[in-house]
């Protein structure tokens, strides 16, 4: 008899990540649009319990909607207006570029990017949200369209990718900024080896389009704290450069370099109200993505 | 400290290659992946730092290893440890026997055998003792048994090359004495040398025991190439009173290559008179001829050199000329018979070396004033002069003159003379019946006879006898020949510093007919020659003879001899007992001069030449000597190099010292690859 095979992808649902996350929502930031119902304030007034505000009766609104004590202490027809709450589109941005490939120990920055994406969608579509998924690198690779039908797609399209090419931010960002029409949760995964500024004018775009920004930096513990000892050869695997380094000469100055990097990523985010989680790929991502979560909705709450 | 393989040094090198790694290595060639390297590279890159030797203390490990393991290649030894090696044996007592004969002088013959001497001396421990024996012809301790190894290596320093020939057999005997009177049980002698073969005869009776080693060093090299000048000949000619000389030199080419075009030149009294080119073939000998000269005066100096080749010193050739004295002789006869000194003076006539000058006379007629200057008298058929010239001719004979009887039927001697004659004088024995009579016996040992010891030198029996007078000798006179009967023919008598001798038959027609023999002439001479103590004037003579200076001495003062190094030799310093020997020991031309003789006389020269055998570089295998002396070969006669190299080979394979040095070498290398593999779990750059 044949073994069933899992469907590709399926690996990134991790069931003890789920485990950890199952329970914690992800809610856009703000406003989304979508098309029904969800979890998202819809930038619309729609038919939720959260009261918005009333407005005058005009002829052609719903009786049902007039607040009846208010006509009775103000002896006006006045409509109680909901906000709309909505679901929306969850656009997975995966960096595929030749750097996420990397791979000290444990997983490559892809594999745990991905695990991200597909936590991330899952979480998204459970709450019926449309989830797709645009993989880039210096350009964009794949593009699966936000669809409530599209997370085996994406699994599907993640289990793919082959980042084997040098990336940029500004060209495939900026395309995408101009696919987005509508608001959304746009989860952007990448190691961002650039420039802060050139990342975040990279960035900018998606944001003016009031797109929920979540940028997820995927580093590897190599990358952060430097540890290696034997002098060799670098290769930079985007540019496929090679330089003779000594680690021991600039491990210092490169993590300082790398924290002063995280620091002014953490600071222009901020400032652009945009959710900036470096993730390391040794720690457990269901710790990593728990912890992100929590603080998000405790922000929420505190919002 | 010295190296057996000193070429191993070059291995030193590879010191550079860890240095070069420290220097110009590049980091490892393992390339390690980076996302990105944008932050790396806003670092400065310290290239200084592959520049910069960052661990002394493990260059220095690395590079004492590679040069401990080079050394250890080099095969070191210790000189000091040869010698401590070799007390292991127990003291030693040696004798350098180093060849100085004049043949070392070839090429770098002497300087190899100095260095062999040398290592020889080197090798010695503090409890050997060595003797150092220069030898040539003779031997002689120049350095009596010492273990001063200073003293020794500066009488090796100073010993120069002789003119001497080489004689095996008085060294080894001198070594083989020198072995035996030493206490030492461990007894060595090294003979080092160019093994002429002309240097042992082997019939040396030199023994060595068996508790003595000889050990041979060879310096001859293969493919000599030598000309001499062995010889030298003169044909005198008289010419209008002078005597010309015409001169013929030998040349000996030792060589393999044929000798073309060579340059030989005569010079007379320090004048190049002519140089003619000869050819001479390999291995054969040639003549150049030059023309006549005229001899000015006695003791004319002259000198023949030939070509140039490794050893000079056989290529010159020395002799002095001096013209030749005639022999002065009188004949006395009976003047009865015109014709009875005919055979005699026709004989005399024909000499020319020497030239005889023949004045016949009577009995009556011989004064006294005859005598002078005479060397010889011949009393043909005579009686002896009566009065003052009887008396005159035995004080004649007595100084040293030379006093001839030929009997015959008119001879006769007065009693009171017969102490001249050899014998007495009896009657005449008639031979002419039956077969007459013929020489017998001659005394070949005599001077006179002598030249007809070979076979086929002169027949004497084919003359006839027909009569002779008796004579009756006594102990006291010497036979010099006797007729087939038993008959003296001949005899001999010393008298005073002279001599005389009886001739018993006629030498003339009239008794036999020997006048007519090719005897005769030969004869005669040899006869006169003997009487007049003639001797025919040397031109040269060899280094190694002894001369006798006083019997050339024409006056009794003191004579200074002027060696042809400048050395001067009082005859009178000669030593007790050698009184007048001068031993020649040196090439060239001695001067020998009378105390006070005016500047202006020019001074007697002899002219020595080294021993043509020293010409002869043909080498004799070290192991025959060897052989012959110890009755068995010794496994260390080999060539000098081999020689040298076994011994160093020998105090190197004692000591092994490549093997500590190789452990060490090794060591630190082990200690090197630790240390790095320490510091490499830090940085793993080296």
């Amino acid at each position: 008899m044949a073994q069933q095979q899992p469907m590709p992808g399926a690996r990134y649902v991790d069931p003890k990540i789920l485990a950890r996350i199952g329970n914690l929502e992800l809610l856009a930031r703000n406003v989304v649009e979508g098309f029904i119902n969800g979890l998202h304030r819809a930038p619309f007034f729609g038919a939720s319990i959260d009261f918005a505000e009333h407005r005058g009766y005009v002829a052609g609104d719903d009786i049902r909607r007039v607040d009846w004590r208010l006509y009775a202490r103000t002896d006006r027809y006045y409509v109680k207006q909901y906000e709309a709450d909505t679901n929306t589109n969850l656009s997975v941005l995966l960096d595929v570029s030749r750097s996420m490939k990397f791979s000290s120990r444990g997983i490559p920055k892809i594999e745990y990017g991905c695990f991200v994406g597909a936590c991330l969608a899952y979480l998204a579509q459970r709450q019926r949200d449309r989830v797709g998924l645009i993989t880039f690198d210096n350009d964009i690779v794949d593009h699966v369209p936000p669809s409530a039908k599209h997370f085996n797609v994406v699994l599907h399209t993640m289990d793919r990718v082959k980042p084997d090419r040098p990336g940029n931010l500004a060209i495939p960002l900026h395309k995408m900024a101009e696919h987005f029409k509508r608001r959304g949760i746009l989860v952007l995964i990448s190691d961002f080896y650039e420039e802060p500024d050139g990342i975040l004018e990279a960035i900018k775009p998606l944001k003016f389009l009031g797109n929920d920004l979540i940028v997820f930096h995927v580093l590897d513990p190599a990358e952060i704290d430097f540890g290696y000892e034997d002098a060799s050869s670098f290769e930079d695997l985007e540019t496929g450069e090679q330089i003779p380094v000594v680690p021991e000469s600039l491990v210092k100055e490169y993590r300082q370099m790398i924290q002063a990097h995280i620091g002014a990523l953490t600071t222009k985010f901020s400032e652009h109200r945009i959710d900036y989680t470096v993730l390391n790929t040794a720690e457990p991502l269901d710790r990593a993505l728990f912890s992100y979560l929590s603080a998000r909705e405790r922000l929420m709450r505190v919002r | 400290m010295a190296f057996l393989t000193p070429a191993f040094f070059l291995g030193l090198a590879a010191i550079a290659i860890p240095v070069l790694v420290h220097l110009i290595q590049r980091e490892k060639k393992r390339v390690v992946e980076f996302p990105s390297l944008m932050f790396v590279r806003r670092i400065p890159y310290q290239s200084v730092r592959r520049r910069r030797i960052r661990h002394w203390a493990l260059l220095l490990l690395r590079a004492a290893a590679i040069a401990l393991i080079a050394a250890a290649f080099a095969r070191p030894f210790m000189r000091q440890g040869a010698v401590a090696a070799a007390a292991i044996g127990g003291a030693r007592e040696i004798v350098v026997l180093l060849d100085n004969s004049a043949s070392m002088g070839y090429g770098d013959h002497w300087r190899r055998a100095q260095d062999a001497a040398r290592n020889v001396i080197r090798n010695m421990t503090a409890n050997d003792r060595a003797t150092l024996v220069l030898f040539g012809k003779n031997a002689e301790e120049n350095m009596r048994a010492t273990a001063d190894r200073s003293r020794l290596e500066a009488a090796i320093n100073t010993a120069k090359v002789s003119s001497g020939a080489t004689r095996y057999g008085p060294a080894l005997k001198l070594a083989e004495s020198i072995l035996t009177r030493s206490p030492i049980k461990r007894r060595e002698t090294v003979l080092i040398s160019d093994f002429q073969r002309s240097g042992w005869s082997g019939s040396e009776e030199v023994r060595f025991g068996d508790e003595m080693t000889l050990n041979t060093v060879s310096v001859a090299s293969p493919n000599t190439a030598n000309l001499a000048v062995p010889s030298v000949s003169f044909a005198r000619a008289s010419f209008s009173g002078q005597e010309r000389i015409t001169v013929t030199a030998g040349l000996s080419n030792k060589g393999d290559e044929a000798l073309k075009n060579v340059p030989v030149t005569l010079t007379i009294d320090g004048h190049e008179i002519q140089t003619e080119h000869a050819n001479v073939a390999a291995h054969a000998s040639g003549s150049v001829a030059f023309t006549q000269f005229t001899l000015t005066g006695a003791n004319v100096r002259g000198t023949v050199r030939a070509g140039t080749d490794p050893l000079p010193a056989d290529n010159l050739f020395n002799f002095v000329l001096t013209p030749s004295a005639p022999v002065s002789l009188v004949v006395v006869d009976s003047g009865e018979r015109g014709s009875s000194s005919l055979f005699l003076s026709k004989a005399l006539s024909i000499g020319t070396t020497p030239q005889f000058q023949v004045e016949t006379t009577t009995a009556s007629r011989l004064t006294p004033a005859a005598f002078d200057k005479r060397s010889v008298v011949i009393l043909n058929n005579t009686a002896y002069p009566p009065a003052a010239g009887g008396s005159a001719l035995k004080r004649f004979v007595e100084r040293g003159g030379g006093l001839l009887t030929i009997a015959g039927d008119s001879t006769s001697w007065s009693t009171s003379d017969l102490d001249l004659l050899p014998g007495k004088l009896g009657g005449i024995v008639d031979r002419m019946e039956g077969r007459s009579g013929s020489l017998g016996y001659l005394d070949y040992s005599h001077p006179v006879f002598e030249v007809f010891k070979a076979p086929r030198s002169g027949d004497f029996s084919a003359a006839h006898v027909f009569r002779y007078r008796s004579l009756q000798t006594t102990p006291a006179e010497r036979v010099l020949a006797r007729f087939d009967d038993g008959a003296v023919a001949a005899a001999e008598k010393k008298v005073g510093a002279g001599r005389s001798v009886i001739w018993t038959s006629t030498l003339d027609d009239s008794w036999t007919d020997i006048g007519v023999k090719p005897i005769f002439l030969p004869l005669v001479h040899q006869l006169v020659r003997y009487l007049a103590q003639y001797e025919q004037p040397t031109s040269w003579f060899t280094v190694g003879q002894v001369l006798d200076l006083t019997q050339r001495a024409k006056s009794r003062a003191d004579r200074i001899v002027v060696t042809p190094s400048g050395e001067r030799i009082s005859q009178s310093s000669m030593g007790e007992g050698n009184e007048g020997l001068l031993e020649l020991t040196e090439q060239g031309i001695y001067e020998v001069r009378t105390a006070g003789a005016t500047a202006t006389a020019r001074p007697e020269a002899i002219a020595v030449n080294l021993d043509p055998a020293e010409s002869d570089l043909n080498p004799i295998d070290p192991r025959e000597l060897v052989a012959a002396v110890t009755g068995h070969a010794s496994p260390m006669d080999v060539q000098p190099e081999q020689t040298q190299e076994m011994t160093r080979e020998e105090a190197e394979k004692r000591q092994s010292l490549w093997w500590y040095l190789l452990l060490a070498g090794v060591g630190l290398l082990a200690a090197e690859t630790a240390i790095a593999n320490h510091l490499s779990r830090k940085e793993r750059f080296l």
